[in-house]
């Protein structure tokens, strides 16, 4: 039972970070309809801005909220010069740009910072706390900690303010909100910085647990995925609590099934599967209807 | 007294298609003019043109200024509310998050609190139902959001596109009212589109006939009520 609580936390901690890159790619999705295919490129690559920052003498906790207002320029950016031109072109034209910048950001990455992974101090502790006779680590309490406040601020700022109202009324509403007088363009670009400085809160999470190298987000943005699908791929609070039980679930799945370890990334996929065949709206997703 | 909307010899379409062939009309300050036609007469289009929804040629001049080149947010931001075909409810969102969207743009708190009261008395239904999503609302109660929020834009001009449009009889009459109330009492201009001539020629004080893109009749509301070739030939009854 210990073992199992051990596993649940620990999971919770994963999937923090899944949920982070999940509600990334939800941002997005409501802005342009489709999902950013290089968000965990983005990731990364902030990721190693925040590595650099911290090589360069710099706290880890002045380093990354720098790294997240660097990545949220730096979405608004992308937006603006990548995106922006194609905004009206062929769902199929989107992806294969967002695949491209994918390669893109992936190739910078290499050429600045190379291919050798490197390893990314983590800013909490090594040690563990005794919760009732459950050991959890305070790096997963802080990865805990550290995601559920920036995951709260993101709510807070989406339902709770009247940039957040503009924000979801133009992703979700694009002609009507300008007859509101709300500059949709600007807000979809908004949306892109918010995603991309939550992505980079996933990268530097992820960071210490594994190395950082470009190709570092790969199984990430899988796990991701499928926590955004499950969660119904247009809910922010979707996306939290899909990365939450996807994170778990490969946690407990790893750990109970033999020789499971070379198949986690199987059961990310699988999910996916499954909730498209079973429930294609997710579990907080609407129908998709249209009126005629 | 001048004009505060005016439209010089506009032409606009979609694509290669040309629906405006030249319209001009003007609507004065606190005016209610309505612009009737049949299916494709342009009445849509010509909203459409002043709110920066389509490309145009021509002059659209408001309060003065011309729109030329003005982007649908701004020319939204000078103070024209303009309630769409489909009455553009944010169905995602709250009765209370739609509202709101009408009056995000503006800073004088006190005057909005106001126009809030004044919104829920005309609309009673709307303050009931604050905290429900917009898709749960009938079609009138829509219709009454889509006028809520736009009364809460505190225009100069409202551009209402059929706001008869799939309501019951009783429904119409009372939101027709409160359009004659809103204009009334904030001296607010309104420009109607109206597929029902009868009850927006009883509201306006002038009226335009649009046909196949051009204004075929123009002139007041009363002398267009009693001119009986007009109303057989362009309004249908």
């Amino acid at each position: 039972m210990q073992e199992f609580l051990q596993l649940v936390v620990s999971g919770i901690s994963t999937g923090a970070i899944f949920a982070s890159l999940a509600l990334a790619l939800v941002l997005i999705y409501n802005a342009m309809g489709l999902v950013n295919f290089a968000q965990g490129e983005m990731a990364m690559f902030a990721t190693f801005i925040a590595y650099t920052l911290v090589n360069a003498g710099m706290s880890f906790w002045i380093a990354f909220p720098v790294t997240m207002v660097l990545a949220f320029g730096g979405g608004i950016l992308i937006q603006r010069v990548v995106i922006r031109p194609v905004e009206r072109a062929p769902v199929l034209t989107l992806v294969i740009i967002t695949l491209g910048l994918a390669t893109l950001v992936n190739g910078v990455a290499g050429f600045l910072w190379g291919y050798v992974p490197r390893s990314f101090a983590s800013p909490f502790s090594p040690d563990s706390v005794d919760l009732g006779g459950v050991f959890v680590s305070y790096r997963d309490l802080g990865v805990i900690a550290v995601s559920g406040l920036v995951l709260l601020a993101i709510y807070l700022l989406l339902q709770h303010t009247t940039v957040g109202l503009t924000l979801r009324a133009a992703a979700h509403h694009p002609e009507a909100s300008r007859l509101l007088g709300v500059h949709v363009s600007w807000m979809l670009a908004l949306g892109w910085g918010l995603a991309s400085a939550v992505g980079a809160v996933s990268g530097m999470m992820v960071a210490p647990i594994l190395l950082l190298e470009p190709n570092m987000m790969q199984t990430i943005i899988i796990y991701a995925f499928a926590a955004a699908v499950l969660g119904g791929i247009e809910s922010p609070l979707g996306a939290v609590v899909g990365g939450l039980l996807v994170g778990v679930t490969v946690n407990l799945a790893g750990a109970y099934i033999p020789n499971a370890g070379d198949l986690q990334l199987a059961f990310g996929l699988g999910i996916i599967i499954l909730v498209l065949i079973l429930k294609p709206n997710g579990l907080f997703g609407r129908a998709a209807t249209r009126r005629v | 007294m001048t004009a505060l909307l005016e439209l010089e010899n506009v032409r606009a379409g979609y694509g290669s298609t040309s629906v405006l062939h030249g319209v001009s009309l003007s609507v004065l300050e606190g005016q209610v003019v309505s612009l009737l036609g049949a299916n494709g007469a342009g009445k849509t289009t010509t909203l459409r043109a002043i709110t920066g929804g389509v490309r145009w040629t021509g002059d659209i001049r408001f309060a003065g200024r011309s729109l030329r080149r003005t982007g649908t947010e701004d020319v939204v931001r000078r103070g024209i509310a303009h309630v769409p075909e489909g009455r553009g409810i944010c169905t995602e969102l709250t009765v209370d998050e739609n509202l709101k969207l009408g009056s995000h743009l503006r800073r004088d708190k006190a005057e909005v609190a106001k126009d809030y009261d004044r919104v829920f008395e005309y609309f009673p239904v709307l303050k009931e139902r604050r905290r429900l999503s917009a898709s749960t609302l009938s079609g009138g109660e829509q219709q009454m959001l889509a006028l809520a929020r736009a009364l809460l834009m505190r225009p100069r001009l409202m551009l209402l596109d059929e706001p008869s449009l799939g309501l019951a009889p009783m429904v119409v009459r009372s939101i027709f009212e409160i359009i004659r109330s809103i204009n009334q009492t904030s001296n607010v201009a309104v420009l109607l589109v109206e597929q029902n001539a009868r009850i927006a020629l009883d509201l306006s004080s002038s009226a335009y006939v649009l046909e196949v893109g051009r204004v075929a009749v123009h002139g007041a509301s009363a002398e267009l009520q009693d001119n009986e070739s007009v109303r057989r030939s362009y309004l249908g009854y």
